[in-house]
């Protein structure tokens, strides 16, 4: 194999990691910014969202049909969640939903366990799908090439809906400054019930999207929830752009330091998130937010 | 009122009273107590249940050691070392188990012989390979699966054996821990005594964390290598082999060979993806002989799975030690380590010896490539033909 086709191989594959690492991130930075809930089951969310895309699949419905039905279904459950587990602690301190999301995970992973069983699952995909596409002299499996135009086609649609549609203007404008928002007449309830449901759905998107790309297993969301964080904490609490910056960095990071230096990949990961933290507190971009 | 008191005091009396006199049998037929020690949460679930399945199975059919009834105390190791100290303790000191057995994963199994001197039970594992066990300690003993210098044997006489896989050059990925390192090493340095091309002899060392290969498929792609070693957990093999084949590997004529063997449940998720990885290993459900042939079908009647490799090798195990007691007489330790040395259990495949020398088990084994099941009881899409059998003598380590 060429060294072009190496390059483009370990572009492509950085690409595509860093943009479930950003759906994953993005959903949990939605559900924080709006609500300052920082949800520690962000990560079983993920995987319920890949399970119950390996289930509608292995129904016989279509991958894309599920692509759009297990987000849904996330979103379902993340509004049940959100009515249960959080709605009665919003008002007290963070403390309390960050210890119960943490029980939260625990339980969804037992309830994961149950339904599915312990074995890893693969997400069947269309026949098409299982090819791979030449490019610059590498073979590249479509499904990848898939995923890369999904996580595009998914960010480009949060953005439009966040710049462009009233609600989504709402939405922002609630991150930023929510008692203005409050004063205005509208009910935080229902942004805070919202920006939830869109972080859970998010998480649904996720899940589905990596499924087929890797393997499903009820353990799946921990490593994604901890790689979420790392991009959280690079691009800044809170801050979509930095999200967004700091995924794709992670992405390129992890997939040059395994193809170059194997053995320290993640401490490489690891390390450039400490200096990020202890340089740049509020993230890349300086726009972090903290309670 | 006084007089309800003194009838209500009277009457608890007697039932106290009878209660003992009935628990009294009872406290001459207590059982023994063995702890398992298997992980039943995290990546390797399955290989643990299996493993608490075979050991199940073993106690079950033994019945009674020493005229008592066997009683299994399991519980998760979640394949984390400190856990399982904390959970071997905790069946030693509190429930009373007289010996351990089980373990899935070198580095917990080390653990666990680290502190034996003060847990002072005999412990057997079922599913550790590293090479370190080999005369580790007098109450620390293996019968199951092959260790990684007898599998690495088993390895290179099976590629040595297939004009396919002889004059390739191999790729070695490990997973980043005790054992993987072990084994690659073992591997690499045989294949080199053997002829057998290796294109990294420093080879890459993955997380067990990690679940997007491409960034390791990519290498082995530019690497130009025909052939791929693979140290990766039980479970993660079909992963690796079906994200493999997304990127075309095995359709370019690549071929697998495992440094261990992989679960039949996971195989049947990766399904044809898992096609070509050859093996050695101790037992596939291909084995054909009449002991073999039994076990299967009950162990598939019991309880619906396919039979594994993990399930067959702890059973074996368990009846190795359950043996051992009896031989022992007794629930002393030494009495029970010093009858483990040396015993044997004619099982599903052949006679399981701990060897007297360096309480390691000696046994025939099995070199097998995953195909396309012939038709099966167990419903199973994906078998580990079995090409080859070596002699236990073949394997080694000389006594």
């Amino acid at each position: 194999m060429s060294g072009i086709a190496t390059a483009v191989d370990i572009t492509l594959n950085s690409l595509v990691l860093g943009g479930v690492f950003l759906i994953v991130a993005v959903g949990l930075n939605i559900i924080y910014g709006l609500s300052r809930v920082m949800n520690l089951a962000h990560g079983s969310l993920y995987a319920i969202g890949a399970y119950t895309g390996y289930t509608i699949v292995s129904l016989g419905v279509n991958f894309f049909v599920a692509l759009l039905l297990a987000p849904i279904i996330v979103g379902i459950i993340g509004l049940i969640i959100e009515r249960i587990v959080i709605a009665p602690m919003r008002k007290r301190s963070m403390i309390y939903t960050l210890i119960l999301t943490y029980g939260l995970m625990f339980f969804l992973d037992g309830l994961i366990k149950y339904v599915w069983g312990n074995e890893p699952r693969f997400v069947a995909i269309p026949a098409f799908m299982r090819e791979t596409i030449s490019i610059f002299g590498t073979h590249y499996p479509v499904f990848r090439l898939t995923t890369l135009v999904t996580t595009a086609a998914v960010m480009i649609g949060l953005m439009l809906f966040l710049n462009k549609t009233r609600i989504g203007m709402i939405l922002k404008a609630a991150s930023t400054i929510p008692e203005m928002v409050s004063c205005l007449g509208f009910n935080m309830n229902y942004i805070h019930i919202g920006a939830f449901i869109l972080g859970c759905a998010l998480a649904g998107v996720a899940g589905i999207v990596a499924g087929p790309l890797t393997t499903i297993d009820p353990l799946m969301g921990h490593e994604m929830l901890i790689s979420s964080f790392v991009v959280i904490v690079i691009g800044g609490l809170g801050s979509l752009r930095g999200a967004v910056f700091a995924a794709l960095l992670i992405g390129l990071v992890q997939t040059l330091a395994e193809f170059f230096i194997t053995d320290l990949a993640m401490v490489i990961v690891y390390m450039m998130m400490a200096v990020i933290l202890a340089f740049m507190p509020r993230g890349l971009f300086g726009e972090g937010k903290f309670e | 009122m006084k007089k309800l008191l003194v009838v209500t005091i009277s009457m608890f009396s007697m039932f106290f009273a009878v209660l003992m006199v009935v628990a009294q049998p009872a406290a001459a037929v207590e059982p023994v107590k063995i702890g398992v020690l298997v992980p039943l949460t995290g990546i390797v679930a399955q290989g643990g249940l299996e493993m608490k399945y075979g050991i199940e199975m073993a106690a079950e059919e033994k019945g009674k050691v020493l005229g008592r009834p066997i009683e299994l105390l399991v519980e998760d190791t979640q394949i984390k070392p400190p856990i399982a100290v904390t959970k071997a303790e905790k069946l030693v000191y509190k429930d009373g188990c007289i010996a351990l057995i089980g373990v899935f994963s070198s580095g917990v199994g080390l653990a666990i012989a680290a502190n034996i001197d003060k847990l002072n039970v005999p412990f057997l594992t079922t599913h550790v390979m590293t090479t370190e066990f080999y005369n580790l300690h007098p109450l620390v003993f293996r019968s199951g699966q092959l260790a990684n210098d007898q599998t690495a044997v088993g390895n290179v006489k099976g590629i040595l054996s297939q004009p396919e896989l002889k004059n390739r050059t191999y790729y070695v990925i490990v997973h980043d821990y005790a054992w993987g390192h072990d084994g690659g090493e073992r591997f690499i340095a045989l294949a080199k005594q053997n002829g057998i091309k290796i294109y990294n002899e420093s080879y890459d060392k993955a997380p067990t964390s990690t679940k997007d290969w491409s960034s390791y498929i990519s290498k082995i792609k530019a690497s130009g290598a025909d052939g791929v070693y693979m140290v990766l957990i039980t479970n993660v093999i079909p992963v690796f082999a079906k994200q493999a084949a997304d990127f075309g590997l095995q359709a370019k004529g690549v071929k697998f060979v495992s440094g261990a063997a992989p679960g039949p449940v996971e195989l049947e998720a990766g399904g044809e993806a898992c096609y070509g990885i050859f093996s050695a290993s101790d037992w596939s459900w291909d084995v054909n002989n009449p002991i073999s042939d039994k076990w299967e079908k009950a162990f598939f009647a019991k309880y619906k799975t396919i039979p594994s490799d993990a399930a067959v090798h702890s059973y074996v195990g368990a009846m190795n030690l359950f043996n051992a007691i009896d031989k022992a007489g007794s629930t002393d330790p030494k009495a029970i380590a010093a009858a483990l040395k040396g015993i044997s259990f004619e099982g599903p495949y052949g006679t399981v010896r701990i060897s007297a020398k360096d309480n390691c088990m000696r046994n025939d084994a099995v070199w097998t490539e995953t195909v396309a099941a012939p038709e099966n009881p167990f419903g199973a899409k994906v078998s580990m033909k079995v090409l080859k059998t070596f002699k236990a003598a073949e394997l080694g380590p000389p006594e």
